[in-house]
C-alpha cells in the first residue's frame, strides 16, 4: 500500500496545526482567555497525534485490536492523570 | 495581639451527647468482626467439610465415569446455579455493610448535626517534624508534645508537615489524619472523659519515628480555661 | 549463535535461552532472594521480641523492614512466579520457547543483575530506609542519613528490574498471542496460563507507571531535580510551600502501580490454586466461564482502585466514595472464585498429595485476609487502620497466601522439571510445619493491631503477641529446611516419573516427557479435533495450505522489540531493536533451520548495565570509582547490544497456531507495539506528573512564577517542524524500500538521521541559552535545580531527548545497513523503527504546547 500522496497532505496538515498552535500563542490568545486557548491548542494536539497514528503509523489499515492495545495505554495514563488532579481539587 | 482580644474564652458549647468517632469506630468494628468471624468459620468449615467429604477412599463413585483426561479441551464444569446463589448471598453481605457504613463516613467526615457544635469547635492546627508534634491555639500560643483540650468539646484539628509525611493519631480518641508537608488535612474529636491518651505517627518518617509520639490532654472545662488563660501571658 | 552445552555444564547456564532453563533460573534465583528477604526479616522479629530498639538500632530497623519488604514483593514473589510462567506456559499453550527468546534470557539476567545492586546498596553506607512504599519525601537523599549512595543504588535496581518486568511482559504476551496450538482459543487456555496472561497484562502497564516514578525519583537523587522535594517559607505551621504536590504526586504514582501489583502477585497463585485444584480433585473448575470473566474483571478495575491506600491523605469525599465503591466492586468477584474453587471439590476424588495440601492452605488463608480486606474497604474502619498492624496482618494473609499457592505450584511441578518425584511425606510434614507458623506469625498480629506499623517500641501489654510472631516466624522459616532438603536430595535420590505423574490433570505439560526435550514436543501441537494431537509435519503441511495467508511460512528471525526509557539501559535495551534491522534481513528464514538456543549477549548487557548503574549510584560524589565504573558499563553494554543485534539467531515461528486477536498482526509488529503500549504509559505518567504538580501549585501562577521570558515558543516549533519531517520521511524511506529504490531508501533514512540530529542540537543550544540566563527572577539562570517548573521541563523534554537518541541510533545503523542494498523489497524494519520514531513524534507533539505554550 504505497499512499505517497495520502502521506504527504497529511504531513502538510500537521505542518499547520503547529503553525497554528504557535500562532495562538503568537496573537495572544493564550493571555486573553487562557482555557478557550488552551483547549484549541489541546484540540490540535490529540488531532495531530490521531493523524500520525492512523496513517504513519497505519493503525487504519491494522486489526482493530492494535488500536486498542495502544488506545489502553492512553486510557491508563488518562485514568492516572485525571483522578490524581481531580482528588486534590 | 488582636487575635487575643477576640478569642477570650473557650467557646462554651457542650459537645458531652454527641458521638464520637471512637463510639463510632467501636460499634462498626463490633459489627464487622462479629460478621467477619461468622462467615469466616462458616466458609472455612465448609471449605475443610468438603475437603474430607470428598477425600479419595478407593471406592468408585458415579462422578467417576466424568473425570477430566490428559489433553482435553476444558469445559465449563457446571454448578453454575450454587455458585451465582453463594455469590450473591456474599455480595448481599458485604454491599450492606458498606451501605450502613456510608452514613457514618459522611457523619465523620462532616463532624456532628449540631450547627451549634461546629461552629464553637475549637480549632488547633497541628505540626509535625521529625520527629514531634506542635500545637498551635487559636490565641497563637504553641505548645510542643502534648495536646491540650477541654472536655466535651468538638476538637478540629489542621495536621500538616514540616518536613516528612507523618501521619497523626490516637488509637483511644480514634482521630487520625496524615500530616503531609504542603497540605493540610482535618479531622476532628471530642473527649468525654478527662484523662491523658496517647497520640502517634502512623507513617514511617525516619530513625525517629518509633518516638514520635505525643500526649492529649482532655481537661476539665475550668481547668482548661485556666489553663488557656493562664499561658496567653507566655 | 553458539551452540548449547549440555546441562551439567556451568557455561550452558550463562548461554541459554531456552524457556525451561530460564524457569529454572528464575526459580532458583527467587529462592536465593526468599532466603535473603527472610533473614531480614528474622532480624527484625527478633528485634521485636522487646519493644526498644536494642538488637538493629533504629536505622537499622528502618532499614531491614524496608529492604524486606522490597525484596519480598519484587525480587522474590512475581519472579518465583514468573520461573513457573517461563517454565509452564510454553508447554501449556503449545509453544516451542517463548516469542523471544533472547530477550527472555535478557529479562533474567537483568532481574538477577538487579538483585546484585541491591544487594551492593547494604554495603554502600545505609540502605535504602523509607518503607517498601517509598514515601515522598522521605525517599529523597535530603531526608537520608549520610550520602545515601545506598538509597540511590535501590532506586536503580529497581528501575533495572522494571526493565526485566516490561520485557518479561512483550515476550509473554507476543508468545501468548501468536503461538497457541492451533484450536486453542483465548478462553481454552489452562488456568495457569490464563492468570500469567492477565497478570502480564496488568504487568506492562502498572509497571510503566513506576517506571516513570523511579525514573523521576532517581533523577531526583542523582540530577537534583525537585519533583518530591519542596521548600519551607518560614519554619512552623507552613502549606506556604513551593511544592505543594511533592508527597501526593508520588502516592499517586506509586498507588497507580501498587494496587494492581497486588494482583500481579496474587493472580499467578490463583491460576496455580485452580490447577490443583481440578488435578488432585478431579473435577472440572466449576463455573470456569465465570472464574475467567471475575479474573478479566479484577485485571481492569484494579487500575481504578489505588486511592483506597489515600483514604487520609486529604483527598475529595467524592473521589473517596468513588473509590470505595470500586474496592468494594473488585472484592465480588473474588467471592465467585473462592466459591468456584470450593465448588470444585464436591464430587471430586480428593487426594491430599502435597501440592493440593499449599493449595487448599492457601485458599484457607486467602479467605481471611480477604475478609479483613473487606474491613478495610469501609472507609470508617480504614481511617483507625491504616498504619497499623491490620494492614501488615491482612497483606501478609493475602500476599503469602499466594506465595503458599506457588510452593504448592513448586511440588506440583517439581516432577516435570527434575523427572523424579519428591517425598511425599517431608512434604506433607513441610505444609504442616508451614501451615503452624504462617497462622502463628500472622494471625497474632490481628489481635496486636493496636501496634503503629513499623515501630519497635509498641505498647508493652502486647509484647506476648509480638513474641508469638516471633516464633511463628521461626517455624515459617524453619519449614524450608525441609522444603529445600527434600527438594535437593529427591533430585538425586527420588523415583523416576513418566510424562503425567497426576492422575486427572489435563493440561499440555504432561504429554510430554519429564523433563521436556529442549523444543518441547515431537509433533505440533494442535487442538483442532478437540483434543490434544501432535501434528506430523506432513499433516501440518496439509494443513497449512487450506489455511490462507496469516498462518505464515517457517518463521522470522528473532528480533527484539525495545523496552523503555529507564536512562541509558533504555537506549540499551531498545537499540536491541536493531536486530530488527539484521535480523530480520540476515538470517533468511526458510523455515527449516535450526533454532537457536544460545547467546552470550543477554548476560553481557545485564552486566554492563549493572555496572553503569552502580557507577550512577555514587557518580554525584564525583568519585573516580564511580564514574569509571559507570562508563565501563555503558561501553559494555553498548557493545553487548550491537553483537545481539549482529548475532544471527533464529526463533522460528509456530507453522499453524492460533493467533486471536492478532492473526494479522506478525511476531515483530506485535511485540513493538506492546513495548510502545507501554511506553505511551511511561510518558502518559510524565505528562501526568507534570499536570499534577503544575495544578497543585496553581495551574496559571505556575508560568508566571516560575519560567523566565527567555523560555519561548520558538526553539520549540523549530523542534515540532523538523520531527514532522522527519516522521515523513520514515514513511517515504517504507516507500521507497517497497519500490526496492536504494537511493530512495538511503536518502529518506539519510533525512531521518540528519532532521534528528538537527532536533537535538537545536535543544542544546536552547538549553545552553536557558541555563545561563541572568534575569532578576533568574540570576543564576533557569537550570536544572532551578525550580520546579525546571525540573519538569527538562526531566521531561530530556526522557524524550533520551527516546531520540536510541531512535538515531537505530537509524544511523539502518542508513548504513541500506547502504549494503538491505530493505530493497523487504520493509518490515523500516517499517517496525517507523512505529518507534512516530510514536517518538506523538509525544512531542503533547510536550510542545504543554511546556512551550501553555
Ligand atoms: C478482598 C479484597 C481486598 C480488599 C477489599 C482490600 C482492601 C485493602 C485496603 C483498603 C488497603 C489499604 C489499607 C491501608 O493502608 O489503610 C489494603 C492494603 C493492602 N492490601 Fe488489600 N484488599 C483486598 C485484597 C488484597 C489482595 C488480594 C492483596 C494481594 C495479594 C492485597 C494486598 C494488600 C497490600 C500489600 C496492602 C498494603 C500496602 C501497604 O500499605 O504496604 N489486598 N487492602
Ligand atoms: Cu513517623
Ligand atoms: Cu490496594
Amino acid at each position: 500500500m504505497t499512499h505517497t500522496k495520502l502521506y504527504t497532505i497529511i504531513y502538510v496538515v500537521l505542518f499547520a496545526f503547529a503553525t497554528i498552535q504557535a500562532a495562538v500563542e503568537g496573537f495572544g490568545l493564550v493571555d486573553e482567555s487562557y482555557w478557550f486557548a488552551f483547549w484549541l491548542i489541546i484540540v490540535l494536539s490529540v488531532v495531530k497525534a490521531v493523524m500520525v497514528a492512523a496513517y504513519y503509523q497505519h493503525l487504519r489499515w491494522e486489526p482493530r485490536s492494535v488500536s486498542y492495545l495502544a488506545g489502553g495505554g492512553v486510557l491508563v495514563a488518562l485514568a492516572l492523570t485525571a483522578a490524581a488532579a481531580y482528588s486534590i481539587v | 495581639m488582636l487575635r487575643h482580644t477576640v478569642i477570650q474564652n473557650v467557646p462554651i458549647a457542650h459537645a458531652g451527647g454527641v458521638r464520637t468517632p471512637a463510639a463510632v469506630f467501636n460499634e462498626i468494628f463490633t459489627v464487622f468482626l462479629g460478621l467477619g468471624t461468622l462467615v469466616g468459620i462458616v466458609v472455612c468449615a465448609y471449605t475443610v467439610y468438603n475437603a474430607y467429604a470428598y477425600r479419595d477412599t478407593g471406592e468408585e463413585s458415579k462422578a467417576d465415569a466424568d473425570r477430566p483426561e490428559l489433553g482435553e479441551l476444558p469445559t465449563g464444569g457446571g454448578g453454575g446455579k450454587k455458585l451465582f446463589l453463594s455469590f450473591g448471598i456474599s455480595a448481599i453481605i458485604v454491599l450492606s455493610l458498606i451501605v450502613w457504613t456510608y452514613s457514618t463516613l459522611l457523619y465523620i467526615e462532616t463532624g456532628p448535626d449540631s450547627q451549634q457544635v461546629q461552629e464553637n469547635a475549637l480549632e488547633i492546627n497541628v505540626e509535625g517534624y521529625q520527629f514531634g508534634w506542635q500545637f498551635e491555639y487559636p490565641n497563637g500560643q504553641t505548645t510542643s508534645g502534648t495536646l491540650r483540650v477541654p472536655q466535651n468539646e468538638m476538637v478540629m484539628l489542621n495536621v500538616t508537615s514540616r518536613d516528612v509525611f507523618h501521619n497523626f493519631g490516637s488509637p483511644e480518641l480514634r482521630f487520625k489524619t496524615d500530616a503531609i508537608p504542603g497540605q493540610s488535612t482535618k479531622t476532628w474529636f471530642v473527649g468525654q472523659q478527662a484523662g491523658t491518651y496517647e497520640a502517634k505517627c502512623y507513617e514511617l518518617c525516619g530513625t525517629g519515628h518509633s518516638y514520635m509520639n505525643a500526649t492529649v490532654e482532655v481537661m476539665p472545662r475550668d481547668d482548661y480555661q485556666q489553663w488557656y488563660n493562664g499561658s496567653e501571658s507566655e | 549463535m553458539s551452540d548449547l552445552p549440555p546441562k551439567s555444564s556451568i557455561r550452558r547456564w550463562f548461554l541459554t535461552t531456552n524457556h525451561k532453563d530460564i524457569g529454572i533460573l528464575y526459580l532458583v534465583t527467587a529462592l536465593f532472594f526468599l532466603v535473603f528477604g527472610g533473614l531480614l526479616a528474622m532480624l527484625f522479629r527478633v528485634e521485636l521480641l522487646t519493644p526498644a530498639a536494642d538488637f538493629l538500632g533504629e536505622s537499622g530497623y528502618n532499614q531491614a523492614v524496608s529492604t524486606h519488604g522490597l525484596l519480598m514483593v519484587f525480587w522474590f514473589i512475581s519472579p518465583f512466579a514468573f520461573g513457573f510462567a517461563n517454565y509452564i506456559v510454553p508447554l501449556q499453550i503449545g509453544a516451542d520457547d517463548l516469542a523471544f527468546p533472547r530477550l527472555n534470557a535478557l529479562s533474567y539476567w537483568l532481574y538477577l543483575f538487579s538483585g546484585i545492586l541491591f544487594g551492593i546498596s547494604f554495603f554502600q553506607g545505609v540502605t535504602f530506609p523509607g518503607g517498601w512504599t517509598m514515601y515522598a519525601p522521605l525517599n529523597t537523599p535530603a531526608y537520608m542519613p549520610g550520602e545515601a549512595l545506598g538509597a540511590t543504588s535501590v532506586v536503580l535496581a529497581m528501575i533495572m528490574f522494571v526493565a526485566a518486568v516490561t520485557l518479561g511482559s512483550v515476550n509473554f504476551l507476543t508468545t501468548m498471542y501468536r503461538m497457541r496450538a492451533e484450536g486453542l482459543r483465548m478462553r481454552d487456555i489452562p488456568m495457569f496460563s490464563l492468570s500469567i496472561n492477565l497478570t502480564v497484562w496488568m504487568m506492562l502497564f502498572a509497571f510503566a507507571a513506576l517506571l516513570a516514578a523511579l525514573i523521576i525519583l532517581s533523577s531526583d537523587h542523582i540530577i537534583g531535580t525537585n519533583y518530591f522535594t519542596y521548600q519551607i517559607d518560614g519554619d512552623t505551621f507552613a502549606t506556604n510551600v513551593n511544592n505543594p504536590g511533592s508527597s501526593m504526586l508520588w502516592a499517586h504514582l506509586f498507588w497507580f502501580f501498587g494496587h494492581p501489583e497486588v494482583y500481579i502477585v496474587f493472580f499467578p497463585a490463583l491460576g496455580v490454586m485452580a490447577e490443583c485444584f481440578q488435578t488432585f480433585t478431579g473435577r472440572r473448575l466449576v463455573g470456569r466461564k465465570w472464574f475467567i470473566i471475575s479474573m478479566v474483571l479484577v485485571a481492569l478495575q484494579s487500575f481504578i482502585v489505588w486511592m483506597h491506600h489515600m483514604f487520609l491523605t486529604g483527598i475529595n469525599l467524592e473521589i473517596k466514595t468513588l473509590f470505595m465503591a470500586t474496592t468494594i466492586g473488585i472484592s465480588l468477584p473474588f467471592d465467585l472464585m473462592v466459591f468456584s474453587l470450593i465448588y470444585t471439590m464436591i464430587k471430586g476424588r480428593v487426594r491430599y498429595m502435597t501440592p493440593f495440601l499449599f493449595s487448599l492452605g492457601a485458599l484457607l488463608l486467602f479467605i481471611l485476609g480477604g475478609i479483613t480486606g473487606v474491613f478495610l474497604g469501609a472507609v470508617v474502619l480504614d481511617y483507625q487502620f491504616r498504619g497499623t498492624y491490620w494492614v501488615v496482618a491482612h497483606f501478609h494473609y493475602v500476599m503469602v497466601a499466594g506465595a503458599t499457592a506457588l510452593f504448592g505450584g513448586l511440588y506440583y511441578w517439581y516432577p516435570k522439571m527434575t523427572g523424579k518425584m519428591y517425598n511425599e511425606f517431608l512434604g506433607k510434614v513441610h505444609f504442616a510445619v508451614y501451615f503452624i507458623g504462617f497462622n502463628l506469625l500472622y494471625f497474632p498480629m490481628f489481635i496486636a493491631w493496636e501496634t503503629p506499623r513499623r515501630v519497635f517500641n509498641y505498647p508493652v501489654e502486647l509484647t506476648v503477641w509480638h513474641n508469638l510472631s516471633t516464633v511463628g516466624a521461626i517455624i515459617l522459616g524453619g519449614s524450608f529446611l525441609i522444603m529445600f532438603y527434600n527438594l535437593f536430595v529427591s533430585y538425586f535420590r527420588g523415583a523416576e516419573v513418566g510424562d503425567q505423574p497426576w492422575e486427572f490433570a489435563t493440561s499440555a505439560e504432561w504429554a510430554v516427557a519429564s523433563p521436556p526435550p529442549l523444543e518441547n514436543f515431537d509433533g505440533v501441537p494442535s487442538y483442532a479435533s478437540g483434543t490434544l494431537e501432535f501434528l506430523s509435519p506432513s499433516d501440518v503441511a496439509k494443513r497449512q495450505s487450506g489455511h490462507s495467508g496469516a498462518a505464515a511460512d517457517g518463521g522470522t528471525a528473532e528480533t527484539s522489540p525495545a523496552t523503555d526509557g529507564a536512562g541509558a539501559e533504555a537506549g540499551a535495551l531498545a537499540t536491541t531493536e536493531t536486530a530488527l534491522a539484521t535480523g530480520a534481513g540476515t538470517a533468511e528464514p526458510t523455515g527449516h533451520e535450526h533454532a537457536s538456543h544460545a547467546s552470550f549477549w543477554p548476560f553481557m548487557i545485564s552486566l554492563g548495565g549493572f555496572l553503569l548503574f552502580l557507577g550512577l549510584s555514587g557518580i554525584r560524589t564525583g568519585s573516580m570509582l564511580y564514574t569509571s565504573l559507570a562508563l565501563v558499563g555503558g561501553i559494555l553494554g553498548f557493545g553487548s547490544l550491537v553483537g545481539m543485534a549482529q548475532e544471527p539467531f533464529f526463533a522460528p515461528e509456530t507453522a499453524i497456531a492460533e493467533r486471536w486477536p492478532f492473526a494479522d498482526v506478525e511476531k515483530m509488529k506485535l511485540g513493538m507495539w506492546t513495548f510502545l503500549a507501554s511506553d505511551i504509559v511511561l510518558f502518559g505518567a510524565f505528562i501526568g506528573s507534570y499536570a499534577f504538580i503544575r495544578f497543585a501549585y496553581g495551574w496559571e501562577a505556575w508560568h508566571h512564577d516560575l519560567i523566565p521570558e527567555a523560555h519561548v515558543t520558538f526553539p520549540g516549533l523549530v523542534n515540532t517542524y523538523l520531527l514532522l519531517t522527519s516522521s515523513f520521511a520514515v514513511v517515504l524511506a517504507m516507500v521507497a524500500a517497497e519500490k526496492e529504490s536504494r537511493a530512495g531508501v538511503m536518502a529518506s533514512l539519510g533525512a531521518t538521521f540528519a532532521l534528528g540530529v538537527g532536533f537535538l542540537i537545536n535543544k542544546g543550544i536552547e538549553w545552553q541559552h536557558l541555563f545561563h540566563i541572568h534575569t532578576e527572577a533568574f540570576p543564576e539562570g533557569w537550570a536544572i535545580t532551578t525550580n520546579l517548573a525546571s525540573s519538569t521541563f527538562y526531566l521531561t523534554t530530556g526522557l524524550h531527548a533520551a527516546h531520540v537518541i536510541i531512535g538515531l541510533i537505530i537509524a544511523g545503523y539502518m542508513f548504513f545497513r541500506s547502504w549494503n542494498g538491505a530493505y530493497l523489497g523487504d520493509e518490515k524494519p523500516i517499517e517496525y523503527f517507523g512505529l518507534y520514531w512516530h510514536l517518538v513524534d506523538i509525544v512531542w507533539l503533547f510536550l510542545f504546547p504543554l511546556f512551550y505554550i501553555l
